[in-house]
């Protein structure tokens, strides 16, 4: 509740003093990318390869979908535990729909934005009208989501078009597809961040009490950030689905933490108002590294959850570097 | 505004050293067109996405024994683990790592039957060998290697249908609706206790975890307290058996039990009442897929007429555990830990019969 309070006093701060502050979150943000980029292919050479950077770009896409869309909800103060369960849910259902079919994909990709946005609207309106904690009522709806994907889909089955898979699997001009797929996402950010509702949204995130004081739409900014998520979860439905090739109801359960590691790592603070998707882009991808690496150095088995769980907890220290500055 | 421009400026950058860099090594389009059967050495990979349970670790640990020999003769450079509990899109990104890797052959413990398959594709049109082992996928460039699971299934069902006579009813303990594994297993047991003409009454998840099984069973126990038997499936009669024992109706309910050593060493404790059936999943499909692996990779090629489907190779069952060879079996496995499950592994010799 103090932070609150003191929220109006922060967001007031002249621009210059503001950049001063989340600069050395975001240095940490990029140099860790950097670091992450030069060790992996450092290690495996052959990620340079056509197939290597195909293959790895595309692994990133689900994920940086996913921390687009829950850097987002963070930024509006928000949380999103369920979107791993909403990628499931859109995907099984738009595979449901495509049936295969190539002619269906366009239904397909409609069907799975859409199953995304009825699942963002359902958060939106648990967390902004009945003003529950997001915490648990994504947590719950998390298995709301999950248990349909389940229904929808009992056991693993059914065909992605092949227009679908195959144009994933392609290079327009040399660039492979997924890496063009990365790109368009964090351009189509910077399209999407001029709109007034993300001004609203970080408002809000910043300091409800203060944004509801200076006539900001508090509820319908939050209902609005659960609405972006899902619908971007959607969106990373169909890119597990070009991945996969084919429905399973199981299918993205690591993605919803993955996804707040990844909004940490990118200088998203936790607590709401500051950060920007792009910084959890840059975790999204940096993350994905990290397994990548710790794959190719060759550690034991044994060691790589532990191992991995301590590069987690060492790009979020990095990442948090700035914060101490900011309580002063 | 800085931060920004500094993340997109680091974005950017890596994707045009990445993307600059695919034009300069498209030229070459190493995939797919390696050389075919050379002498060796080899680099084998492993796919798993499910750590924790004995089944897996003794699955693992059997192929790295199996993996040694060919280590030692040189003819096997390196085996490549990729053993981490993950998700399917965890696991396209295993298989990625491996391929990128340069292994000569895969062999994955695939959590999906279906989802993988795409990136299989990648793999096999790369010309690397694939074996799923545990559990089928429908790729059919992959060569699945493992027991018949329905077959599995039906022989417990048709002992515990025998046990407790027509019209007699009982519930089952599975593992996790919507798993392809669970499926194929229930699928095929139901169909023997609708012909034999017991009544189901109930099914409950016990997630393939004893304890879980354990409190499944607690709970039917309390609501079905006159049922006549009991199917389950490996990973959770241990389990089950405990509730049984709890409520004194071990020597009443009739059970389907599993080839492990806690199981069995349980049994053993019991009276002569008791009887249950133990048929062997064994972990060491891992293990024979390791030596078909290296008999393809040093160029033998498979004999079509042993594949089931064109892409399967159906491993026989072994004998199950019942009240007939327990003392026999019992006394084969004693000396093992109670988590140990009954095992077969195919030698280097054995598999030729899957070769032209």
């Amino acid at each position: 509740m103090t932070e609150t309070k003191a929220a109006p006093t922060r967001e007031r701060a002249p621009i210059t003093a503001r950049i001063a502050r989340v600069r050395v979150a975001s240095w940490a943000t990029a140099a860790l990318l950097v670091v992450a980029v030069v060790l992996a292919i450092a290690l495996q050479p052959s990620l340079l390869s056509p197939y290597g950077i195909a293959s790895t770009f595309a692994t990133f896409l689900p994920l940086v979908l996913v921390a687009v869309a829950q850097a987002v909800v963070v930024i509006g103060g928000g949380l999103d535990l369920s979107a791993g369960a909403i990628v499931a849910l859109s995907s099984v259902v738009a595979v449901q729909v495509m049936q295969g079919s190539d002619d269906r994909a366009l239904l397909g990709f409609a069907v799975a934005i859409g199953t995304g946005l009825a699942c963002g609207l359902v958060n939106g309106l648990i967390v902004s009208r009945l003003r529950l904690q997001p915490l648990i009522a994504t947590f719950a709806t998390a298995s709301v989501f999950s248990g349909l994907a389940l229904l929808v889909l009992p056991t693993p089955g059914g065909t992605v078009p092949a227009v679908l898979t195959g144009t994933f699997r392609q290079a327009v001009a040399g660039v492979p597809v997924s890496v063009l797929l990365v790109v368009a996402v964090a351009l189509g950010w910077l399209v999407v961040r001029q709109l007034r509702i993300m001004r609203h949204i970080r408002a809000t995130g910043g300091g409800p009490a203060a944004a509801f004081a200076s006539l900001v739409p508090v509820a319908g900014a939050q209902l609005a950030s659960y609405a972006f998520s899902g619908i971007v979860c959607g969106l990373a439905g169909l890119a597990v689905l070009g991945n996969a090739g084919s429905g399973d109801p199981f299918i993205g359960g690591d993605l919803a933490l993955n996804s707040v590691a990844a909004v940490v790592i990118g200088g998203v603070a936790l607590r709401g108002g500051i950060g920007s998707p792009i910084g959890a882009i840059a975790g999204a991808i940096t993350l994905a590294l990290a397994s990548t690496i710790l794959f190719a150095i060759g550690l034991p088995t044994s060691w790589r959850a532990l191992a991995s769980g301590l590069v987690v907890i060492l790009a979020l220290a990095l990442s948090a570097l700035g914060a101490p500055r900011r309580q002063r | 505004m800085r931060q920004r421009a500094l993340g997109l400026a680091a974005l950017a950058t890596t994707a045009l050293v990445v993307a600059g860099c695919s034009t300069v090594s498209n030229e070459p389009a190493p995939s797919g067109s390696e050389g075919e059967a050379s002498a060796g050495p080899f680099t084998i990979g492993v796919s798993n996405g499910f750590v924790g349970s004995e089944y897996r670790t003794q699955m693992i640990a059997d192929i790295e024994e199996a993996a040694t020999e060919y280590q030692d003769e040189g003819l096997l450079e390196d085996l490549v683990l990729e053993n981490a509990d993950t998700d399917v899109n965890g696991q396209i990104q295993q298989i990625r790592n491996l391929i990128n890797a340069g292994v000569d052959a895969i062999i994955v413990d695939p959590n999906s039957g279906s989802a993988l398959d795409q990136v299989f594709q990648e793999a096999t049109d790369q010309g690397i060998h694939v074996f799923a082992i545990d559990q089928a996928v429908t790729a059919e460039s992959v060569i699945n290697v493992g027991i018949d699971q329905a077959l599995w299934a039906e022989t417990s069902a048709q002992w515990l249908a025998e046990q407790v006579g027509e019209g007699a009813s009982i519930v089952a303990v599975n593992g996790i609706s919507g798993h392809p594994a669970n499926e194929a297993r229930w699928g095929a047991a139901e169909a023997v206790f609708e012909e034999a003409g017991v009544e189901v009454l109930t099914t409950a998840d016990g997630g393939w975890d004893q304890a879980t099984g354990q409190q499944q069973m607690a709970n039917l126990l309390a609501t079905y307290p006159d049922i006549d038997g009991v199917w389950t499936q490996d990973g959770m009669a241990l389990g089950v058996l405990q509730a049984l024992i709890a409520a004194e109706k071990q020597d009443e309910i009739v059970m389907s039990g599993e080839a492990r050593n806690g199981f069995l060493r349980l049994w053993s404790e019991q009276g002569d009442d008791f009887e249950s059936i133990g048929v062997v999943n064994p972990p060491g499909t891992g293990a024979t897929a390791l030596h078909i692996a290296m008999g393809m990779l040093q160029g033998q090629e498979l004999d079509e007429s042993q594949l089931q489907n064109g892409h399967d190779i159906v491993l026989e069952l072994e004998e199950p555990v019942t009240a007939e060879n327990f003392d026999e079996v019992w006394a084969e496995v004693q000396g093992e830990p109670d988590t140990y499950v009954l095992d077969s592994v195919l030698s280097a010799d054995d598999v030729q019969q899957f070769f032209q």
